[in-house]
């Protein structure tokens, strides 16, 4: 039977000396569904993957995987919870296949997948060509490759993957979010630690945005596309004053000038600037260029984190979500 | 904490250490060495007249072990022991594979004691190979006379080799304690230069200090002390008391050094 959660995160806290790298973070993951992690440079990701995974000591709070607490770092890892952090790291001077091996004869009768199994996990991660090459010769994102056959060989229900498709080349992340769906549609759950927002609006059905170590948003991708009402367009005219003239009365729409004289910045969903659009053609303001500046699902993102660039100003805040909204 | 679980990492390092070349060069040294020496002593006429059984090793194949021993006491031994146990560890942080390591089905304590007794094993492995190619090297050049013991006794070729293969045991407890020394320094600077070559530098300064006036008391909390208690053993009445404060000096090296050492392990955030 499968367990309601696979991870339960509570109150976690992590200091570094001044620094509070994590302040009572709560994180959620459920069987078979992918759970992107996201947030900024420094927001604490890597940390509380660290902690997850029990690499590092948490100050406060309870860890919870796959039914069993999980106490400090002194224990190993729980069975059937794999992952890694950052860029992942074998012995160079062995292959890729003889670092599976000593991987998977540390895990001992622990772990079902070994011998030949072995050879069907380097050719699930693309790497079975190479595979009796000494991991010296590999580029970075082969490494990432074996760092994700090592996670694989656990035959994890809890993976736990900071910036999988990091170093990997268009096809080879194509074929690494192929696998993630893959698993989670085989009842893993997936944590996947990310700053690549159209990456997590892909593949990720659950998402925790952490800013500053603290939880801005968590909940599902639906909760935080309905909040993503807008999208940022950078509009140059033929008129710039009538353009924000004929903005004030248009409904769903607002103009702002950039101020650096380079433009307009539009915030409206589609239908909005399509009419706006229209009404400028009616009004003899000819429409020179019409660029979307960011995403709606990145702009809300930038807007979540306090990162807004200039084209993302926002005129009304977007309501905080802390302490987070579930789903 | 289980002992499937240290097995494991055992085998896991022993893996490791099978490709490495500095781990194969300081055995094939501790092999070859010993048959180097008994060849050119066999060749010249100089004698090592100034060292322990010196004058002998042109007379008896025992007494190159025995000149061996002495010599290795001086610095081999501490580089010797210091080769696998001061990078065992840090060679983790080299590779940044500490992470790696511990996401598997190994705790901490797991990863430290089999580290630690492979370290450990291959100090052994490497006095034992100094021994026996040492003693096969006197064997075979010079051959199997007789050995004037210290006291000038004669020891017959059966007793001779018992009291040489007494004088190697003794040196394993300071070699273990180098060892842990080595593995602590390794673990708390997280550089294997500093993991094999700080003991050396402190085997050398031990060395030096006795030379210097001071405390007896305080001469006998040296490692290296303990490596010269074998002499006791090579007199036609044995005294075994400095064998025996050279063991328990070593031991609570071991120990401080192994608590420490795990101690700091067990603390650390394991980071980028």
């Amino acid at each position: 039977m499968l367990e309601q959660t696979a991870l339960e995160a509570a109150g976690i806290s992590k200091r570094y000396g001044a620094r509070e790298a994590l302040r009572r973070v709560d994180l959620v993951a459920r069987p078979g569904r992918l759970h992107g992690l996201l947030g900024p440079n420094g927001a604490g990701k890597t940390t509380l993957m660290r902690v997850l995974l029990g690499l590092v000591t948490r100050d406060a709070g309870t860890v919870r995987v796959l039914g069993r607490t999980v106490d400090s770092t002194a224990g190993p890892v729980p069975d059937g919870v794999a992952g890694f952090v950052e860029t992942p790291a074998v012995y160079p001077y062995l292959s890729g296949r003889q670092n599976l091996a000593l991987l998977a004869r540390l895990d001992g009768d622990k772990a079902p997948r070994q011998g030949d199994s072995i050879g069907q996990i380097l050719e699930q991660v693309g790497l079975a060509a190479q595979a009796d090459d000494a991991v010296s010769s590999y580029s970075a994102g082969m490494r990432q490759r074996v760092g994700l056959a090592a996670a694989l060989l656990r035959s994890p229900r809890l993976l736990l993957l900071d910036e999988p498709t990091n170093f990997l080349d268009p096809a080879g992340g194509r074929d690494v979010r192929a696998l993630l769906r893959r698993l989670a549609d085989q009842g893993v759950a997936v944590v996947l630690s990310s700053h690549d927002m159209s990456e997590v609006e892909e593949l990720c059905a659950d998402l925790t945005i952490l800013h500053l170590g603290q939880v801005i948003f968590s909940g599902t991708a639906d909760q935080l596309r309905a909040l993503a009402l807008a999208t940022v367009h950078e509009l140059h005219t033929s008129d710039d004053h009538a353009a924000l003239d004929l903005a004030a009365r248009q409904p769903g729409v607002k103009v702002a000038a950039d101020g650096k004289g380079s433009g307009l910045e539009v915030v409206a969903d589609v239908a909005a600037l399509d009419a706006y659009v229209v009404a400028l053609g009616r009004v003899g303001v000819a429409v020179r260029s019409l660029v979307r500046r960011a995403r709606a699902f990145e702009s809300l993102f930038l807007e979540l984190t306090g990162q807004r660039t200039r084209s993302a100003r926002l005129d009304e805040p977007i309501e905080r979500q802390s302490p987070a909204v579930t789903s | 904490m289980s002992v499937r679980g240290v097995l494991a990492v055992i085998g896991v390092e022993c893996a490791k250490l099978r490709f490495q070349r500095t781990a194969r060069i300081a055995l094939a040294a501790c092999v070859a060495g010993p048959f180097a020496f008994a060849i050119a002593m066999r060749l010249q006429n100089a004698l090592p007249e100034d060292t322990l059984f010196g004058r002998s090793v042109k007379e008896s194949g025992f007494a190159t072990p025995l000149v061996v021993l002495g010599f290795a006491a001086l610095w081999v031994f501490p580089a010797l022991t210091s080769v696998v146990g001061g990078d065992l560890f840090s060679a983790e942080d080299r590779y940044r594979t500490w992470a790696t390591l511990l996401t598997r089905s190994r705790s901490r304590a797991e990863v430290f004691c089999g580290k630690v007794v492979t370290a450990l094993g291959f100090s052994s492995l490497g006095v034992l190979a100094l021994a026996a190619s040492s003693l096969a090297a006197g064997m075979l050049v010079i051959g199997r006379q007789p050995l004037v013991d210290l006291s000038g006794a004669l020891l017959l070729p059966g007793q001779a080799l018992a009291r040489v293969v007494v004088a190697w045991a003794s040196v394993l407890p300071p070699a273990f304690a180098f060892t842990a020394l080595a593995i602590l320094l390794s673990i708390a600077t997280r550089s294997s230069a500093a993991g094999i070559g700080l003991p050396v530098v402190a085997g050398l300064l031990m060395q030096l200090s006795a030379y210097v006036d001071g405390p007896e008391a305080i001469r006998r909390l040296l490692i290296t002390s303990a490596f010269g208690a074998w002499h006791g053993v090579l007199t036609t009445q044995p005294y075994c008391r400095p064998l025996v404060c050279g063991t328990a000096v070593s031991g609570a090296y071991v120990a401080v050094c192994l608590a420490i050492a795990y101690r700091l392990l067990s603390r650390r955030d394991i980071g980028g």
